[in-house]
């Protein structure tokens, strides 16, 4: 086990145990942790995002490595800007172009998703913030068109046909499989939830007792929700404790145990001081 | 009676805090000593390794990596044992990630699975073709022409140059596909935009949280079976005979939830008492 591990460890049960403290009370450790916390997945995102998206994809297929000398006065003009950013951003646009495979003529259609990217950008500035909204409105629309066919199909179409089940060889009764009574407690169910989100008319007489079938229904899918929220939180539960009782052995420098110790102590002064300054 | 009605509803004003320690206790104490409890298959984990079971040797699965540091005890231990089972059944595995830091759950996890258990080659078993921002977008674009999302893989090979690329132009050319997804991007993506459209069987993976929402998927066929948190990891690690890291988790995890009920019984009554009394006076 190398220093960097041991150490990596001991930030990990700092940053775990800060948070958990929350269960005591807000304090300076969960707040320590809960801004690294942001502030790494940010950075980390933005990261990643540009290394594997903006840089190899986007400048990669604007500005690839030529094949031979650059000729003729646009494709000269074209990378002399690329030069330029490269003089301000070696580590981005390194010397001769970016070599990432997608061919050596550049794709001057990836201008536009340039210019609209740098248009949501645009939209720190108050005079030319109007620009953003281009950007956006793309977004928006290739988002919706992307959807709408997808949703159609799969939440519509293949729910519907996932429903229109035939009755013929299915036992009527099954406690966790396909049966008869099983599809007719969904068929109720999709119908009256269905219809107790219908607000054209009153929910009473007959009506009223339907939706109120629904509205059993959902709460039973929601009692089920908030089972498996449970279920979920307990398994990320055990998760860390797993991983602050690996770190709490010898290998690590018992890091757990030694955190542990000093939060508890660092928090009891920090309550008793804080108690100290509400009575004066 | 009336001594211990006041208890009851004292006790269900307790401070929030010591059922925090009871839970941290409960969860602890399994995890140094061990119970054993029996872990039974459900059908839907009996489903996703049927599913596996029917592909054979030299078969392609698409397995992505949809989840990071957060939701790892859930989703990590599912995705250790379908590569395990993969593996096992010499099926070629290809992997992409949708979220960031799944690119390095899929290294970890492949690490630990293809080359240190089953000395598995790189290029010529699986490949890791890494992480692309773009949600559904890189999902559409695999669908259409992978070359087109990917150029090179997570290592910086171009694809053309790995030997088990050979052939492999989009999603429709691989028997199976596996999302291991704990939010957006993910399984619902999946379905939408690769295995409906294309057909190709498909199984999941996913955070307890998520099952609700991703079932409808599951009952209608549009995916074949779902490992739903750790207790789906632990019956699929039961169903490939490998005990992991699910397995280890789950007596902790029982516990805790026969505890969660019986708080949930507790404050009920304690409710219900406490109301009684403020009606009668």
């Amino acid at each position: 086990m190398n220093g960097s591990e041991i150490f990596g460890a001991w930030i990990a049960v700092f940053l775990t145990l800060g948070i958990f403290s929350y269960l005591y009370k807000d304090n300076p450790f969960y707040k320590i942790s809960e801004h690294v916390f942001v502030g790494v997945s940010a950075g980390y995102w933005m990261a990643m995002a540009f290394w594997t998206q903006v840089q190899p994809n986007l400048f990669g297929r604007l500005w690839p490595t030529p094949e031979g000398e650059i000729s003729g006065f646009l494709m000269r003009a074209w990378y002399g800007i690329y030069d330029f950013f490269g003089f301000i951003l070696p580590s981005v646009f390194p010397d001769g172009g970016i070599d990432k495979g997608h061919g050596h003529d550049p794709h001057f259609m990836y201008i536009l998703p340039f210019a609209l990217g740098i248009m949501m950008l645009l939209s720190v500035s108050s005079k030319l913030s109007w620009l953003a909204r281009l950007g956006i409105a793309y977004t928006v629309g290739m988002a919706a068109g992307l959807r709408a066919y997808a949703f159609l199909n799969s939440n519509v179409l293949g729910q519907i046909k996932g429903s229109a089940v035939s009755f013929v060889d299915m036992p009527f009764f099954s406690l966790t499989g396909v049966s008869v009574f099983n599809n007719l407690i969904i068929l109720v169910g999709t119908i009256t939830g269905l219809l107790y989100f219908y607000f054209s008319k009153e929910h009473s007489g007959t009506f009223g007792k339907v939706t109120r079938v629904g509205i059993y229904f959902l709460m039973i899918s929601f009692g089920a929700s908030f089972g498996f929220a449970v279920m979920g939180r307990i398994s990320l539960l055990i998760g860390r404790f797993t991983d602050l009782i690996t770190y709490g052995g010898p290998t690590y420098s018992y890091a757990s145990i030694w955190l542990i110790l000093l939060m508890i102590v660092l928090l009891a002064v920090w309550t008793f001081k804080g108690d100290k300054k509400v009575a004066s | 009676m009336d001594k211990f009605l006041d208890w009851i509803v004292r006790a269900g004003s307790l401070d929030r805090r010591y059922i925090f320690l009871v839970i941290a206790l409960v969860v602890v104490l399994p995890l140094f000593f061990p119970i054993g409890l029996p872990i039974r298959p459900t059908n839907s984990s009996q489903d996703v390794y049927n599913a596996v079971e029917k592909l054979e040797a030299g078969d392609k699965a698409l397995v992505s990596f949809e989840y990071g540091p957060s939701t790892k005890p859930e989703i990590h231990p599912m995705a250790v044992a379908l590569l395990r089972h993969l593996f096992e059944k010499d099926v070629k595995v290809y992997i992409t990630c949708l979220w960031p830091d799944g690119q390095f759950m899929a290294m970890e996890a492949l690490e630990l699975v293809a080359e240190r258990q089953y000395n598995k080659v790189y290029g010529e078993d699986y490949v890791l073709l890494g992480y692309r921002p773009g949600a559904e977008a890189v999902i559409k674009g695999l669908v259409s022409n992978i070359r087109k999302v990917f150029t090179v893989d997570s290592q910086g090979n171009f694809l053309d140059d790995i030997p088990m690329m050979v052939g492999v132009n989009q999603v429709a050319d691989f028997d199976y596909l596996f999302s291991a997804s704990a939010g957006y991007p993910g399984t619902v993506e999946w379905v939408q935009y690769a295995a409906d459209p294309t057909g190709v069987t498909m199984s999941t993976g996913t955070t307890s949280i998520q099952v609700n929402e991703v079932m409808p998927y599951v009952q209608s066929g549009q995916i074949v079976g779902i490992l739903g948190g750790m207790p789906g990891a632990a019956e699929y690690e039961s169903l490939i005979g490998q005990a992991g890291i699910g397995t280890s988790g789950m007596d902790a995890q029982s516990v805790a939830h026969l505890v969660i009920v019986g708080f949930i019984i507790f404050g009920n009554i304690s409710f219900f008492v406490e109301r009684r009394r403020s009606k009668k006076y």
